[in-house]
């Protein structure tokens, strides 16, 4: 059953920005109150979340348009470890720079607007309607465009952060057409009455906007033919921000399309389901090709995680409580190992070039590290006893359940390739000769206990799947 | 005046921003663009509200809620931008050119 306190962490989270943001005001520059609470709160948050028992059945209603059913909750987990990992993962390039470029300022107010767009998350996996469902992505989306232009001595930040907030707000207004064409077609912006008419009977209005609409997330999730702006924004963000950028931003995105799909255009799925095998398709194909040739670490992420999103749009194509499912454990799998990446990734690029280069001989210097890169990359490429198998089988599953087995086919088979540029990463780490000219690396102890949490939770996730069965058990949506 | 003259209004904004975005080489000619889509799209709800909603309010406040949420994402678009301007004196989308393959 859900009782009427489940909506609590909700509010924390929205009043959580304003206290940390506002603990500035009343301590120093060096302070490390505001880092205290935040981190408190965050932990605070996620437990709390961890409270609410998953009960399936229909979920409740708060004020008729915030929702909170299981598929909710989960999400919400999702993005608080998101946000967790990505402020620790940011504390460092506030004390010292990072990737040749100056240290960052302001840790309060970084914290504020990664909780303004973990909220803007919340915001899209509870709403039932068109208009509170528009204002959370765009409560998601628009913190994420001021976070990618967070270092102001930096050029290829602001680059990137125009390159963004170009790409950004023409998906909006995709959109948003797309949304007035499905409130005219339905009369109403209440997600019941959307899927009621739709049901009833379509017409070319309900195509334009189905089209509208996928146009525009698909610029948010970088699918096929919308996601040339990734890599660069990948690139030319701070390490952290790209870390975010790559799971809570992609995280908020899939649910959007989740919701939509499970919910208001449920009618018409399987008139849909082409599309997205086809967008699912040529999305994972070009993410795989395009990391084929990447020599930089962070462009080479970029591409791997837009192969990632067509492997997490095949899940769609399931039914609710499948696919759901199969997404929200690929989720979790997916932000831990991305995140491990990171940490590794931010360590070499505070000492080194962040090229494949400067991995060589990493497992003869700090074979700690050496290990949580092969850990991470495993994971992603999706090799058994590891996280990633299982949540890549489940997508899979959860696709070829309703019968589309060409599609699942084709993305298995890009597996291999995708194994192909995973495996040269850990190449370079554990075979290539050893280059003197490469400065040492240094861990500190928050980095080495994360990495060490991280890699533990990647094989655990995998080996014992009792873990997941605990998401998958007695969860019908 | 009818929903057919409007919903095309509308579709020719969107066409017309989509068309200046490729053309236009100039960050705030391009932010200029972006605005008329999203005006495209308001036009849209308020003639679905006016001439054939069941739900007439939910659409005219819908493009209220878009206007402000368009002001805000300009605020930011436009710091941005001026942060660029600072770097490089000019605002020639020409310029992005740091960061490619």
């Amino acid at each position: 059953m859900y009782i009427p306190n489940f909506i609590i962490p909700d509010l924390l989270l929205l009043l959580f920005p304003f206290i940390v943001i506002g603990s500035r005001l009343f301590c120093t520059d060096r302070s490390k109150v505001p880092w205290r609470i935040a981190n408190i709160g965050f932990i605070a948050i996620f437990v709390l979340l961890n409270f609410i028992p998953l009960s399936g059945g229909v979920g409740r209603f708060f004020i008729t348009n915030w929702h909170i059913d299981d598929f909710g909750v989960l999400m919400r987990e999702v993005l608080m470890v998101s946000a967790i990992l990505g402020i620790w993962l940011a504390k460092d390039y506030f004390e010292h720079g990072g990737d040749g470029k100056p240290a960052m300022h302001q840790i309060a107010e970084f914290i504020g607007t990664v909780a303004f767009a973990t909220f803007g998350g919340f915001t899209v996996v509870s709403a039932c309607d068109l208009l509170t469902f528009f204002l959370g992505l765009e409560i998601a989306t628009i913190p994420m465009y001021a976070l990618a232009a967070w270092n102001k001595r930096d050029q290829y930040g602001s680059e990137a952060a125009t390159k963004y907030i170009l790409m950004g707000s023409v998906a909006t207004a995709f959109e948003l057409f797309g949304f007035s064409y499905l409130y005219g077609f339905a009369g109403s912006i209440h997600f019941d009455s959307i899927q009621h008419a739709v049901a009833s009977g379509s017409s070319p209005l309900l195509w334009i906007a189905v089209l509208f609409l996928f146009a525009g997330i698909g610029f948010k999730l970088t699918l096929f033919p919308f996601y040339t702006w990734a890599p660069d924004v990948y690139e030319g963000a701070p390490t952290p921000v790209t870390a975010i950028l790559s799971v809570t931003s992609k995280a908020t995105a899939i649910a959007f399309l989740v919701v939509l799909v499970y919910g208001p255009l449920s009618p018409i799925k399987e008139q849909v389901a082409p599309f997205i095998a086809l967008l699912a398709g040529t999305t994972l194909f070009v993410g795989n090709l395009g990391a084929l040739k990447q020599s930089r670490l962070r462009r080479f992420m970029a591409y791997s995680s837009i192969a990632q999103a067509g492997y997490i749009m095949v899940a769609l194509l399931g039914d609710a409580v499948m696919g759901k499912t199969a997404i929200i454990y690929y989720l979790f799998v997916y932000a831990i190992s991305n995140y491990l990446a990171f940490f590794i990734f931010g360590i070499i690029g505070h000492h080194r070039e962040e090229t494949f280069d400067s991995l060589r001989g990493l497992s003869k210097q700090k074979p700690t590290l050496a290990i949580a890169l092969a850990v991470a990359m495993f994971s992603l490429a999706g090799i058994p006893p590891l996280a990633g198998f299982f949540g890549k089988f489940h997508l899979f599953f959860s696709g070829a359940s309703t019968g589309h087995y060409g599609i699942v086919a084709f993305a298995v088979l890009n597996n291999v390739l995708a194994l192909y540029y995973y495996l040269q990463l850990i190449k370079s780490a554990w075979i290539d000769d050893t280059d003197e000219h490469l400065n040492p690396l240094r861990m500190t102890k928050r980095q080495r206990n994360v990495i060490v949490l991280l890699t533990v939770a990647v094989i655990v996730l995998g080996v014992l799947p009792f873990l997941s069965d605990n998401i998958f058990a007695g969860f019908t949506f | 005046m009818t929903l057919m003259n409007c919903l095309i209004l509308a579709f020719l904004l969107f066409g017309i921003g989509v068309w200046g975005l490729m053309r236009r080489r100039h960050l705030i000619g391009m932010l200029i663009s972006i605005e008329l889509m999203l005006n495209a799209a308001n036009i849209n709800f308020i003639s679905f509200a006016y001439f054939s909603a069941s739900d007439s309010t939910a659409g005219a406040l819908f493009s209220i809620f878009v206007i402000a949420v368009t002001a805000c994402e300009m605020a930011i678009a436009l710091a941005i931008i001026v942060s660029m301007y600072r770097r490089y004196k000019s605002l020639d989308v020409e310029q992005l050119r740091d960061l490619h393959d």
